[in-house]
């Protein structure tokens, strides 16, 4: 599950692979916005079958690859 | 009676306030006394029999609609009933913004219903997410109709809200947060009376009405009276939340430090912003997404912005200055997004100092001009 939604992140960041790493700061280097926030969750239920709504998570809980992928496990 | 305006309004504040303080330093739980009281003071703002009528019938009908909608949302959750009700709660708001167009609807008159609107539009979109399973009166009503952020915002969110509701802080927790609440009223009060109206006063007041130079004047003049104007007001509402035992999120953070327009709706009436990104923006782009609308996702961004942006301009009013308002920051919001998809020295240039330098100032004008579109002054 992790390679997979790293691989949505860069796919939506128009990030190389393996360019991301776990912690990096996604919105304060501006690499993901609302945008892709939203693009992150349509693709996350799409392709894993997870189902995240707009405001169930702040963006605090959003802030790195890491943090991402431990809210998507969780809820799987 | 006016919210935060007037001496009598100071006095019933200062009582309340007194009272608060005293059972949050014994550690009692303000909610019931926080309810009690902004019913007392709406009673006395909503002074006439009239507007007291039209509150009583807005909050019923609110109340009614989102405790209806969560007892029919667990039987059936299908999209379409969210629109009825939303319909339903948006109804008090229409009338309201239909008024100048249609004489007959003039009957209706309510202080704060964009505000309030606010406020049940969410928690019904959220019901509809799962993310609300239940609702008690009291929560509800009390959020509905939170006094300090009745007129003028912050958008508190209701599970935010009751979350603190719920809470019972420690005597120093709460000294903690009174203090800071003191202190946000005060310079809350500071910037509107003080500083906005010297504005207003000595810079807009004496303006001649028309002209090149005085009309530019008054774009500058108008864009720092309305951010010390509202500014001040939002920090009196968080200030008088906070010492209510309530942690109400700011609503300005240096709004004229922004370098793009996407920094600055993250930083000036951020409650309102956040509001349209969570609630209608994303919606709208999810929906896009999901159903593959358009062959270049981006487009999807794009329309959802100028979307956003018209219906902050509709919330407004519907004059023409008002919708020309929404449809430029639209605009704007989609060549930001263009440069920073597009143009990869973007972000570059907006992590340089020089750079920085001047695109505050670019930010700041174009802000400034939509300010000016929304006076109503040039149109």
């Amino acid at each position: 599950m992790k390679e997979k939604i790293m691989a949505i992140l860069e796919d939506i960041c128009g990030a190389e692979p393996g360019e991301l790493e776990a912690d990096t700061e996604l919105f304060e280097e501006g690499i993901l916005d609302s945008f892709g926030v939203i693009s992150l969750f349509v693709e996350v239920e799409k392709q894993l079958g997870v189902k995240l709504e707009p405001t169930e998570l702040e963006r605090s809980q959003l802030a790195t690859p890491a943090m991402i992928i431990a809210e998507v496990e969780k809820r799987a | 009676m006016n919210l935060y305006d007037g001496l009598l309004f100071f006095i019933v504040l200062a009582a309340v306030l007194v009272g608060a303080v005293i059972l949050g330093l014994c550690e009692v739980r303000l909610k019931w006394y926080g309810l009690v009281a902004t019913v007392a003071i709406l009673l006395c703002v909503f002074d006439s029999w009239q507007s007291k009528a039209c509150l009583a019938g807005f909050y019923i009908l609110e109340l009614l609609c989102v405790q209806i909608y969560l007892q029919v949302h667990e039987k059936c959750g299908k999209r379409p009933i969210l629109w009825l009700f939303l319909l339903i709660s948006l109804a008090p708001l229409t009338m309201v913004k239909l008024q100048p167009f249609v004489g007959t609807l003039g009957f209706f008159r309510l202080v704060g219903v964009s505000y309030m609107t606010f406020r049940s539009v969410q928690v019904l979109i959220e019901i509809y997410d799962g993310l609300i399973k239940e609702i008690k009166i009291a929560d509800f009503s009390y959020f509905l109709l939170f006094f300090p952020s009745v007129s003028s915002g912050p958008i508190d969110r209701y599970r935010r809200f009751v979350t603190d509701l719920e809470r019972k802080p420690s005597r120093d927790e709460y000294a903690e947060m009174a203090r800071k609440g003191i202190w946000k009223l005060m310079f809350g009060a500071l910037m509107n009376f003080g500083i906005g109206n010297f504005i207003y006063a000595n810079w807009l007041a004496v303006l001649p009405e028309s002209g090149l130079a005085a009309t530019i004047s008054y774009m500058y003049g108008y864009t720092f009276f309305l951010f010390f104007n509202f500014a001040g007001y939002s920090l009196m509402a968080v200030g008088t939340a906070y010492i209510l035992g309530i942690k109400m999120p700011d609503n300005f953070n240096l709004p004229f430090l922004s370098v793009d327009m996407k920094d600055f709706w993250s930083r000036w009436h951020i409650s309102l912003s956040t509001w349209l990104r969570d609630y209608v923006y994303t919606r709208f782009c999810a929906a896009a997404l999901k159903g593959e609308w358009f062959r270049d996702r981006r487009t999807c961004s794009y329309i959802g912005y100028v979307i956003t942006m018209m219906t902050m301009g509709v919330w407004h009013g519907l004059t023409p200055a008002y919708l020309i308002y929404g449809a430029y920051h639209g605009a704007l919001m989609c060549v930001n997004d263009l440069l920073d998809t597009r143009w990869k020295r973007f972000k570059k240039i907006k992590k340089s100092t020089v750079g920085q330098i001047v695109l505050v100032l670019i930010t700041f004008h174009l802000f400034s001009f939509g300010l000016l579109i929304f006076s109503g002054r040039i149109i």
